[in-house]
């Protein structure tokens, strides 16, 4: 079996090329896109196993809206999406999977800053949940 | 009384004025004598008595003929009758002309005294009457004039107020209530207030001041939210009135219109969450580099290593101008009152400021031109706000140049205003974009402008500079072309030279 292939979208450089290097050392393939509508594109052409989505990108939903519109595509449904959200704590809102998930369509989230081992672990879990399901 | 008692005795024969006089020097009074009708008239007239003793029967001028004239003089005199005919008609006659009491005569120190004293007693009673009734026309005219006044201060009062008493009726308002509250029924005094406000939360906020657990409590506030044509925010402030005893006597109700200072808190606490999130992307940028690089969680290589640390400089530089960004929008805002104006010549701040940021534009190869006439006509504005103005612009123009770009700083005077112009050959901004530049944080999104920093704050604060200073700015933007931004400052007067 290969790598896995992680798709990165966000509109912040300087995460992607921290966690691209972060993921990139832990063993995987990452692709990257710096927006909604450039991360559906690689959707398509990369099909990537898993998807690390920013909650605000151009606007405060981009991260929403694409994550209906993987999950609302029979094709794509199943790539698990990490959505990452810099808006808890000191901003007031929060999200977790347990309360948010079934709205947000997302398979897990993660808040911003964050920790590299963390974030690899929880790659690690969705894909080994990913691949029983 | 405190003051002399003074008596005038009245009497044609002698041995009863002289009598008199002696017993009532004796008890204290100052007395008189005058030995007929005109002669008392007369001193009457010069000197004011406490209290007459008159005989009826008298040459040349008689005791009733006494008595009227007298009575013209002072209502509350008393007039005290002697008579030797003491018939039931000639004491009811006396009476009749004013008379207060009679003594028939002969009569003992001890009747005289009596009788005087219960004279004078009712004197003393009715002059005190007099005072309390004055005293009495005066407090109720303070009142009156106190009632105008109060009408006038709630009256022009800018919160609105209503007071109703513990049957729950109006007892005063004032104009600014009704605008406030949009009452369109008659208010009149006695009006059940359940008629006339509408809002079941705001009656159930009045009822609170009279329920009995509000015992602990008299005033509270409250702010309630209007909806209708137009929906307001109000603080409402109730204050349960009692007396004495503890038992309500009313409520009275302030009505302050706070809508606009909502707002304000809206707008202050949405800039808050704006900049708490712009402030945390380079943190956080900051932050995971300098981990991946401590830990070796990004791998080892030297190359890779060294270029995050110098992202992280870059960003943390980025943090740097965004907080100097900040002080400068804080300062353009409390500058609001006082702004040092002064004559300038924006021909110097423009040569200067483009001088000093000529190497910023050296990694791209720029070529800076400036296009100033020999003289400028001056404007009057504040030297360090223009000098951040056209450091704000000069540094966008470099930004989003391109290699080998030129930047081009003009100014042309006309009639009114001095126009100053920074075009640049970049990357230019798309149409959709172009309304939103000026706002607070927004930054132009796409592959060119990736690794370019920004802090989202230059045009946002050239503008508020702008406006400050009453001036105008324009922006034309073609994709790859270039942009232009104009900012038209209004010149201090026509050179009259």
């Amino acid at each position: 079996m290969g790598k896995k292939r992680i798709l990165i979208i966000d509109d912040d450089v300087d995460f992607i090329d921290l966690n691209r290097a972060v993921l990139e050392n832990s063993g995987f393939e990452v692709v990257t896109a710096f927006s909604g509508r450039e991360g559906m594109d690689k959707v398509k052409f990369e099909l990537p196993d898993l998807i690390l989505l920013d909650l605000m990108m151009e606007k405060h939903d981009t991260g929403f809206s694409f994550a209906k519109a993987i999950k609302a595509d029979p094709r794509y449904k199943d790539i698990p999406i990490l959505m990452i959200s810099s808006v808890a704590g000191e901003t007031g809102y929060d999200f977790s999977q347990d309360l948010d998930g079934y709205w947000m369509k997302t398979d897990g989230f993660i808040n911003k800053p964050v920790a590299p081992e963390e974030l690899v672990k929880r790659i690690n879990s969705l894909l080994e949940g990913a691949k029983k399901g | 009384m405190a003051e002399t008692v003074n008596i005038l005795v009245v009497d044609d024969e002698k041995g009863i004025r002289e009598g008199c006089r002696r017993i009532l020097i004796g008890e204290g009074y100052a007395v008189d004598v005058a030995e007929n009708g005109k002669q008392a008239l007369e001193m009457a007239k010069a000197k004011p008595y406490d209290l007459l003793l008159v005989d009826l029967m008298m040459p040349v001028m008689g005791g009733i003929e006494l008595m009227e004239e007298v009575r013209q003089l002072d209502q509350e005199i008393i007039m005290i009758v002697i008579t030797g005919f003491a018939t039931v008609e000639t004491a009811v006659e006396a009476m009749k002309h004013g008379a207060y009491d009679y003594i028939p005569k002969p009569f003992t120190p001890e009747q005289l005294v009596s009788v005087l004293n219960r004279g004078l007693e009712r004197r003393r009673l009715s002059i005190e009457a007099e005072k309390l009734r004055e005293e009495r026309d005066q407090k109720l005219l303070e009142v009156a004039s106190e009632k105008s006044k109060l009408h006038t201060i709630v009256n022009s009062m800018a919160d609105g107020i209503i007071v109703i008493n513990r049957e729950r009726q109006l007892v005063l308002w004032n104009p600014a209530l009704i605008k406030m509250l949009n009452l369109n029924v008659k208010l009149e005094p006695g009006k059940d207030i359940d008629e006339i406000i509408r809002e079941k939360h705001l009656i159930e906020i009045i009822n609170k001041a009279f329920s009995p657990d509000s015992s602990q409590y008299t005033v509270f506030s409250e702010e309630i939210e209007l909806t209708g044509a137009e929906s307001k925010i109000l603080m409402v402030n109730v204050a349960c009135v009692r007396d004495e005893q503890g038992r309500d006597l009313g409520v009275v109700s302030t009505f302050r219109d706070i809508t606009g200072l909502k707002e304000v808190e809206e707008v202050k606490s949405q800039f808050v969450t704006m900049v708490a999130h712009e402030l945390r992307a380079p943190l956080a940028a900051v932050e995971g580099y300098l981990t991946a690089y401590l830990t070796g969680v990004a791998g080892t290589d030297p190359q890779f290593n060294r270029q995050m640390l110098e992202r992280a400089r870059l960003r943390a530089q980025s943090l740097m101008e965004l907080v100097n960004d900040l002080l400068q929008f804080a300062r353009l805002e409390s500058k609001k009152v006082a702004r040092k104006k002064e004559l300038l010549d924006m021909a110097d701040i423009v040569i200067n400021t483009v001088e000093l940021m000529r190497q910023q534009g050296a990694s791209k190869d720029l070529i800076f031109q400036l296009d100033i006439p020999e003289k400028l006509p001056l404007i009057e504005a504040d030297r360090t706000e223009m000098e951040q103005l056209i450091t704000n612009l000069v540094s966008n123009a470099i930004k989003y140049n391109v290699k080998n770009g030129k930047v081009i700083v003009s100014a042309i005077p006309n009639t009114h205003f001095l126009n100053i112009k920074v075009t640049d050959t970049g990357i230019g901004i798309e149409e959709e974009s172009l309304p939103c530049i000026f706002d607070e944080f927004y930054r132009v999104q796409g592959p060119k402008t990736r690794y370019t920093t920004g802090t989202g704050l230059g045009l946002a604060i050239v503008k508020r500079i702008v406006e400050s200073h009453f001036g105008l700015i324009e922006v034309e933007s073609k994709v790859d072309k270039g942009t232009t931004f104009t900012v038209k400052l209004p010149l201090k007067e026509i050179n009259k030279e």
